[in-house]
């Protein structure tokens, strides 16, 4: 996860920050799950990591997506407990044998 | 995953009840883990997921001689499972699910680029550890519409490619992409609108030491 100080990161934005124009920002932004994925071509990765380098709000956004999907990744779903794996599989059977 | 024995459809015949029970019970013991989890991901709450857990195994138990043996049983299981939770929740409520589009998660102003949630320095587990992150990760994920709830559930909790994600629900792996980009954007842009304090984690760290 990238870290910038306060005052470096107000600076460059204020000086740079969508500069070079939004619809650059918007092509990034459409291909950003695509990119995290590994997904594109070399030359596209470079063009949007150049991109990345000068534009800071690109760049928390592309961190804050991938931060979104590790959060999504290593979220764990509760468990069945023994009790109720069994009572489930006895209900299914029952009820498949009535209808 | 291992295969299960399933019978084939080019030799289907009604089986014996024995045998169904027993193929039954071999198919549910090394899956219902699976659909659980899984079910629990997409219904939030554990009522509603023993009774997708238990509509799947049902369907399943139906379908065994129409199941062809050139597919995973797992993604065999999955697509039984989404079907059932589309069917159920066309039931509880009938409006038609929003489209989302890539206009509205472009940030306005300069706060929502970043998350609002304390996870700078931390690993995704460390993270996690903090209760009121979990509660606004699930409910973003809850607050997603079905069909891309349903795609991130399996490609980013569970682990599904996405030419699986792609089977089970019947999308190419483009419609697939697409809709995973629009889910994440989504969730990541309601982890950037609330703010979850650093304060909580550091008291439940504190309580675990």
């Amino acid at each position: 996860m990238t870290k910038r100080s306060a005052s470096q990161r107000h600076a460059h934005s204020a000086s740079t920050a969508h500069a070079h124009g939004r619809k650059r920002c918007l092509r990034v932004l459409r291909a950003l799950s695509a990119f995290i994925d590994d997904e594109l071509p070399d030359d596209v990765c470079i063009e949007i990591r150049r991109h990345l380098g000068d534009c800071p709000n690109c760049e928390d956004f592309v961190v804050s997506l991938r931060q979104t999907v590790a959060l999504c990744r290593h979220r764990i779903a509760p468990t069945l407990s023994s009790a109720d794996r069994a009572r489930m599989r006895e209900e299914i059977l029952q009820t498949a044998g009535s209808r | 995953m291992s295969p299960v024995s399933i019978p084939h459809k080019s030799n289907a015949r009604p089986a014996p009840p024995a045998q169904t029970s027993k193929t039954f019970d071999s198919l549910y013991r090394e899956h219902v883990d699976l659909m659980y989890r899984f079910a629990n991901r997409l219904c939030g709450e554990t009522e509603a997921a023993k009774d997708l857990v238990q509509e799947t195994f049902l369907n399943a138990y139906r379908g065994f001689k129409d199941f062809r043996g050139d597919a995973q049983v797992s993604t065999w299981l999955y697509t039984i499972a989404s079907r059932a939770c589309l069917r159920m929740r066309r039931r509880r409520k009938g409006e038609p699910e929003r489209e989302l589009s890539l206009n509205e998660f472009i940030p306005t102003s300069e706060g929502e680029f970043r998350l609002q949630i304390p996870v700078e320095g931390l690993s995704p587990e460390e993270a996690l550890q903090n209760k009121e992150l979990r509660q606004a990760l699930d409910d973003a994920i809850n607050k997603l519409p079905q069909k891309y709830k349903m795609v991130l559930v399996l490609r980013d909790m569970e682990g599904l490619s996405a030419k699986e994600v792609g089977t089970i629900m019947g999308l190419n792996e483009r419609a697939v992409k697409s809709r995973l980009h629009r889910a994440r954007l989504f969730v990541r842009r309601e982890l950037s609108a609330r703010g979850v304090t650093e304060s909580v984690h550091a008291q439940e760290r504190l309580s675990q030491e």
